[in-house]
């Protein structure tokens, strides 16, 4: 393995400030660490873990609340010993993405210790439609922007980054496919991916079942190239969703005060995949979207069955993050907050936690 | 931080040149979940009290560069961040009246992971100006008409 100074110096210090403990000095550097269940400190707990994407705040930020306020709301997800997983979007979270300051960076590691936080996830685009609709950018131009995410990733402590490259569709909504060079893209960056410990995960999320033709090309190229742990799946789990949620439109247009496009072409054919779909694939997974869209006050989620899912999970070994991802039609009125503490409550008792 | 609306109210003000009035600026945030390059822009449209401004009259200042929107499709390397407002520049002599107005901006934008299908233009138009939304060909992302009441005080 080769690497420059600068490189390693990076990479050391964001895997000693990922592990950090308070109260205890990170002395040596560490190297990065290898293999399915690594990059968590030992003191975290075997199984299914929480953790929140902070996405989930996405109407809050820049609004009424900064990036440290969206930790301190995390520290109080955190049980006392333990850390609380952290997703951000790359794009919305890293001040002057992707050229953050090392004064930001310095601030992201000290808030990191104070509220008890653990990067886990990095959520990031390769965007293949920059430049038009129908022409997706070239291979080269989408591997140097996947290396320089994996490289800031890395930087700032996380050992997952949520890869998302552009998709085409079929004549049906209903079909998403890779885009063309999808997976030449995904290979050019496989030997930063290993070399920086940063995991992609392409993200299954609704329309797209964990059984049927797009999965199978997933798995394929998974199988064929040998590229587990650093190109495998995140499952969101809007794909076990049974019912839509309350009014639930397209939240980004509503969001902004325009119209919803219309009903999802999903509507009628939920859901798209039960629980025990994932038991072969957990070998594969090494992060999950714990979408939800409704909470009772009796902290029960109305859309999705969170205990028959979190059940495959603890029962097949299943051990690595479920980062909160709020999409609650409340969460244009302040909703985001209370939501997300009531389904860590609910996931404190499916995990025997409470 | 900023408001919550995506048309600001902070930097809505007449710009003068040489002691002149040459048109007027107006703030707008993203509202969309995450930052992306500002080529993925299919574009910004704004209507002011009624009148609608031609595509050529409309710049868009970015971090002290300004853009003309056929520029906009080009800069692919520059992030529109979430906590920096684009400033629209609109051309328009003699500006706005001092007082309230009632102003419309529409921005949308393409998005990578929902598939274009056949027969999707290369360049997908912005959505109309006080129209459905959805262009009915690709979802439509972004603002879309977003409407508030203004006040210029300078």
């Amino acid at each position: 393995m080769k690497m420059t100074r600068k490189e390693f110096l990076q990479t050391a210090a964001a895997v000693a400030g990922a592990i950090a403990l308070p109260g205890t000095a990170a002395s040596a550097p560490l190297a990065p660490q290898r293999g399915m269940d690594e990059g968590f400190p030992a003191s975290e707990r075997k199984g299914p873990k929480r953790g929140v994407s902070i996405y989930s705040y996405e109407h809050e930020f820049n609004v009424s609340a900064t990036l440290e306020d969206c930790l301190i709301e995390l520290s109080d997800l955190a049980t006392p010993g333990t850390k609380i997983g952290l997703e951000v979007l790359a794009n919305a979270h890293i001040k002057n993405y992707p050229n953050p300051s090392t004064a930001w960076i310095d601030d992201w590691y000290k808030m990191l210790d104070r509220y008890d936080i653990i990067p886990v996830e990095y959520g990031h685009w390769v965007d293949t439609k920059l430049y038009s609709e129908t022409r997706t950018i070239d291979t080269k131009e989408g591997v140097e922007m996947l290396i320089a995410d994996i490289k800031l990733a890395s930087r700032l402590g996380f050992t997952r980054a949520r890869t998302k490259v552009g998709m085409q569709g079929g004549a049906s909504m209903m079909v998403q496919t890779p885009a063309d060079n999808f997976f030449e893209i995904i290979k050019g960056a496989l030997e930063t991916a290993q070399k920086h410990n940063v995991r992609m995960l392409t993200e299954i999320h609704i329309p797209t079942p964990l059984k049927g033709p797009t999965m199978d090309k997933y798995m394929d190229f998974i199988t064929k190239e040998n590229t587990n742990p650093w190109f495998a799946l995140n499952i969101d789990f809007s794909v076990f969703q049974t019912r839509m949620g309350p009014q639930l439109g397209d939240h980004q247009a509503s969001a902004a005060g325009g119209q919803a496009p219309h009903a999802p072409p999903w509507m009628g054919k939920l859901p798209l995949a039960v629980p025990e779909d994932m038991i072969s694939l957990i070998p594969y997974i090494h992060c999950c979207h714990a979408k939800f869209n409704d909470m009772t006050d009796d902290c029960e989620e109305t859309t999705i069955p969170y205990p028959e899912v979190i059940k495959v999970l603890a029962d097949h070994g299943y051990n690595g993050y479920m980062m909160s991802e709020y999409e609650g039609i409340d969460k244009l009125q302040g909703g985001a907050w209370s939501a997300v503490r009531k389904q860590h409550v609910m996931m404190k008792r499916l995990l025997g936690e409470a | 931080m900023l408001e919550m609306e995506a048309v600001q109210q902070r930097g809505f003000r007449n710009v003068y040149k040489n002691g002149e009035c040459i048109g007027f600026q107006v703030a707008y945030r993203s509202t969309y979940y995450r930052g992306i390059s500002l080529s993925l822009s299919k574009g910004f449209r704004v209507l002011v009290d009624g009148e609608q401004f031609p595509r050529e009259a409309i710049t868009i200042i970015y971090e002290g560069e300004t853009y003309t929107q056929d520029e906009l499709t080009k800069a692919g390397h520059v992030q529109w961040q979430l906590d920096e407002p684009v400033i629209l520049n609109i051309a328009k002599p003699g500006g706005l009246k001092l007082g309230v107005h009632v102003v419309t901006v529409n921005w949308s934008h393409r998005i990578s992971y929902i598939g274009t299908r056949p027969g999707d233009p290369e360049q997908t138009p912005a959505a109309e100006l006080g129209g459905p939304g959805p262009t009915g060909s690709t979802l439509e992302f972004g603002g879309g008409n977003v409407t508030r009441k203004l006040v210029l005080v300078r």
